[in-house]
């Protein structure tokens, strides 16, 4: 993957941004140091003390030398908005779109837009499906196909525009525990014959690159080669949680559209995110609807209405801050990696239970086992663990509920069998502490004798 | 006073406090501002004093410090306080009837998709007629052709003359688009009525509009009044539309962004069917609750309306004696400048609010939209001023007519100098025998 920018050919003769060490980025000379502990954690020494915060994969996390660029960008804007909306905005938008273009290995920058979030990008996939068959496009029997666990906002995004036009949803179980990416493979390629029964067409396959609960690194490229043979005419790759994460080249996954949020694990503050289009179509469209309108996605998105569009400006400070580490965002992504599997490994073996997935199918997150004796036996369980361990123990992580499917995937402890899982995550700011903790707060539950339904809620 | 679960009181309007802010509180407040600008402009991007965005600023920490937290336990109920007053500053009946979104724009793009679903599952039948006043705001227009136009929905437009001078200009051109929506057996489905046009900007009759909306059989209006709150009156009871929005960053003192979209509950009680285009794991459960969480984001715009509230209670009379005196202020201005240009105004000082339309001298030589822009622009770079020009064709037969005017607006933290700073910049342009064809693109 390519970190490397050609700053110069993009400034365009842009105003300069009120970073005074802005430039984008370059890999870090021999003669540099890479950042030290100490500064990681005055980076983020935003973070509520006290709390062990393995949950990076909700909402993300931003160092403060990029907050403090947005908040450059926010006062400027402040100081003198007309000025601000007619030469400093579009810029640094392209600025940014560009830098994203570079990391991604999109072909033009054309082809990358900046929205709020991958909610957004669904939102515009859907509507766009839902245009092309006011056009008399959808056939009955046409099908769209998407992974059990697919964000719920997606789910919600296909009731909102493909349900109403007639067209069905075909969903894939995600095997879980997860073994092997021909487990997975196989569960699509039975999808996919379903989404073609009664002669139906698959309009669009829905495909997470790393799925969010449970969380599992799906063999993208090899689904979406199997899209294309099996004739699927548009390809979403939800990728959320990708970018910082894993390495993402969109040509070589040969998605039509993928989307991933820069807040997650790319460092940028609340919110953006990208949209990548392989087509130049002229018709898919941001459903807010501005001046910009027919100019092409990428204008529709940099303009919705009067905003704070502060956090798509960020980009090159993030890049100049991944920079400071060794081996840059590659040596970032690596070192969480390891973090988290060897965290998980820690916390399997304390509780005696098991991980959801082999380590070369994670990324920065992994699932792993709760004892079985704690009786997640619901989402409600779930959602009460939870809540048990912000309260009680300072320690924000989700809970899974997976239910038994009575075959032999279901996994087993010394106890029983196995139905819940934290997901925990690595990021920088983490230490080994933070998952001690953890592994403290369940067994401390199981030696109280306590169950999730005994829980209280919050 | 009301306390709420974290002791922040949400204060009473209208009763005068024993301190008003000062004339240098209001100075510190924005001191943020580029103090060379004469700043003219709050039409376009509004203003936020700095006590404000500090209340927004600690909104941030609080989600960056624990976002889990802040999502599960003080997200929502900040939302729901900033709801609740807003409902009551417009005099809404129902606080489901009060959504908020991050501006008109998108609050035109939740109405008008509405729209275009009536159309597509036949509600509203193919041809039959959405109405808009001509200068509706841009985005405004492309959302009519990317929802209702592509739908099938016969847009009308109603024209209207500027320089203005009466209502009953506005309402007679009104009346006769709305004949020309129903001819051939058509009804007209939808109006799409500015409560305070954007460029050129006038104050239009809203009420007396709807009201022959209802004579006339209009299955609903939609009020895009994105000026309205803290420049005119806005009581939902009174003006009596079905949706109406309006940006509280405009001139309401919060920080970017954040609108209001009101949407009546119809005579049978229940909610229109209204969605955010965004749809997120909230979809169906009212707006409100959909456009409350379209994904992660930064919200904090959304959450300081009650430091807004707090905020325009410092002054004499609240928010009802700033927009007075803001009136006063723009038309007392507005003379002013029209006297020293030789022009005049753009419409009677009744139809106007907190910015007024003003004539701008012949010779400057104002041909086209192009040569208001580069003329702004100029005189944003040279002079330091900020003002939007509107370029105003000639007529039929109209000779020697002024061709542009500046709209000029009044906020708490102007002063007249602001003015005198733009009568001598366009003084000084005239003198030097300038006009719009020097300058290049």
């Amino acid at each position: 993957m390519e970190n490397e920018i050609d700053t110069d050919a993009h400034r365009n003769g842009a105003v300069e941004s009120p970073d005074s060490n802005h430039h984008t980025a370059k890999k870090p000379k021999l003669a540099t140091l890479p950042i030290s502990e100490p500064s990681i954690l005055d980076e983020f020494s935003h973070h509520q003390r006290g709390v062990a915060r393995i949950n990076n994969g909700s909402f993300g996390s931003c160092p403060r030398s990029v907050l403090a660029a947005q908040t450059a960008w926010q006062l400027r804007f402040l100081q003198q908005p007309d000025d601000f909306f007619f030469n400093v905005l579009r810029p640094a938008i392209l600025r940014s779109r560009t830098a994203i273009k570079d990391i991604i290995n999109a072909d033009h920058v054309d082809r990358v837009s900046l929205v709020d979030n991958a909610t957004t990008a669904a939102a515009i996939v859907l509507q766009q499906i839902s245009r092309r068959s006011a056009q008399g496009h959808f056939q009955p029997n046409d099908t769209v196909i998407m992974f059990h666990c697919a964000y719920q906002a997606v789910k919600k995004s296909i009731e909102a525009y493909v349900t109403p036009i007639g067209g069905s949803v075909v969903e894939v179980q995600l095997p879980f525990p997860v073994r092997s990416n021909e487990e997975i493979v196989s569960e699509f390629k039975k999808g996919l014959e379903k989404g073609k029964l009664n002669g139906g067409k698959v309009r669009l396959a829905i495909i997470d690159h790393i799925t969010s609960m449970p969380s599992v690194v799906l063999p993208v490229r090899e689904l979406i080669k199997i899209c294309r043979e099996q004739g699927v005419e548009q390809v979403f790759v939800d990728g959320a949680h990708a970018i910082g994460s894993v390495r993402v080249d969109v040509k070589e996954i040969g998605a039509d559209f993928y989307v991933s949020n820069l807040y997650k694990w790319f460092f940028s503050p609340p919110s953006v995110a990208f949209l990548y289009c392989k087509n130049n179509s002229n018709d898919v469209h941001h459903p807010i609807v501005s001046q910009e309108y027919g100019k092409g996605l990428p204008f529709e998105s940099a303009w919705v209405g009067m905003r704070d569009y502060s956090p798509q400006l960020v980009v090159p400070s993030i890049l100049e801050f991944v920079n400071r580490f060794e081996g840059g965002i590659d040596g970032i992504m690596k070192r969480n990696h390891d973090g988290v599997v060897k965290m998980g490994s820690m916390l399997k073996e304390s509780w005696g239970t098991v991980l959801g997935s082999p380590p070369e199918m994670c990324a920065s997150m992994i699932m792993v086992g709760l004892p079985s004796r704690l009786c997640v036996k619901s989402d409600d369980d779930a959602l009460r663990l939870r809540s048990y361990l912000r309260v009680y123990h300072a320690i924000e992580v989700l809970v899974y509920y997976q239910a038994l499917r009575n075959d032999d995937r279901d996994p087993r402890d010394k106890d029983g069998f196995i139905t819940g899982y934290v997901r925990i995550s690595h990021q920088i700011y983490n230490t080994v502490d933070d998952y001690h903790r953890l592994k403290t707060a369940i067994n401390q539950l199981l030696d109280d004798g306590k169950v999730c339904s005994g829980l209280l809620k919050e | 006073m009301d306390e709420n679960s974290n002791g922040s009181h949400i204060p009473k309007t209208k009763k005068p406090k024993i301190t008003l802010i000062t004339p240098s509180q209001i100075q510190a407040e924005f001191a943020h501002h580029d103090a060379s600008v004469a700043r003219i402009n709050n039409g376009s991007f509004g203003s936020c004093p700095a006590s404000i965005l500090a209340a927004q600023r600690r909104s941030q920490l609080a989600f960056l410090r624990h976002p889990d937290h802040f999502y599960f336990n003080q997200l929502s109920p900040a939302i729901l306080r900033s709801r609740t007053l807003i409902q009551r500053l417009v005099n809404a009946h129902h606080l489901d009837e009060i959504s908020i979104v991050d501006n008109a724009t998108t609050a035109a793009s939740i109405v008008l998709q509405h729209a275009a679903w009536s159309f597509r599952e036949g509600r509203f039948r193919q041809g039959d007629a959405v109405l808009m006043l001509h200068y509706a705001y841009g985005a405004v227009k492309k959302s009519m052709e990317a929802y209702v136009a592509r739908a099938g929905g016969y847009v009308v437009e109603v024209p209207l003359p500027f320089p203005v001078n009466s209502n009953e200009e506005i309402i007679s051109e009104f009346r006769k688009a709305l004949e020309r929506g129903k001819s051939n057996g058509k009804r007209v489905r939808l109006a799409v009525i500015d409560h305070v046009t954007s460029m050129p900007c006038v104050v239009i009759p809203v009420k007396e509009l709807i009201q022959i909306c209802r004579e006339e059989g209009v299955d609903q209006v939609f009020v895009d009044a994105a000026h309205s709150i803290g420049c005119t009156d806005v009581d939902m009871q009174e003006i009596g539309a079905d949706f109406y929005t309006s940006n509280l960053h405009k001139w309401f003192f919060c920080p970017p962004s954040i609108a209001f979209l009101y949407a009546r509950r119809n005579p049978k009680g229940s909610a229109f069917d209204l969605h955010h285009p965004v749809v997120s794991h909230e979809y169906g459960n009212g707006l409100a609750v959909e456009s409350a969480w379209i994904g992660t984001r930064d919200y904090s715009a959304q959450l300081v309306v009650p430091e807004a509230v707090e905020f325009v209670n410092r002054f004499e009379g609240g928010i009802e004696g700033i927009k007075k005196r803001n009136h006063e202020g723009v038309v007392e201005m507005g003379e002013m400048l029209a006297k020293a240009w030789g022009t005049h105004l753009g419409c009677p000082p009744h139809m106007c609010c907190s910015m007024v339309m003003v004539g701008m001298p012949a010779s400057l030589g104002i041909e086209s939209d192009s040569d208001a822009l580069k003329l702004r622009t100029h005189l944003r770079d040279a002079f330091g001023v900020e003002v939007p020009i509107y370029y105003r064709p000639p007529q039929e037969g109209e000779v020697g007519v002024v061709t542009g005017y500046a709209r000029i607006s009044y906020q708490v933290y102007n002063k007249v100098d602001d003015y005198y700073k733009f009568r001598d910049a366009v003084n000084q342009l005239v003198q030097n025998g300038f006009t719009c064809g020097e300058l290049s693109d």
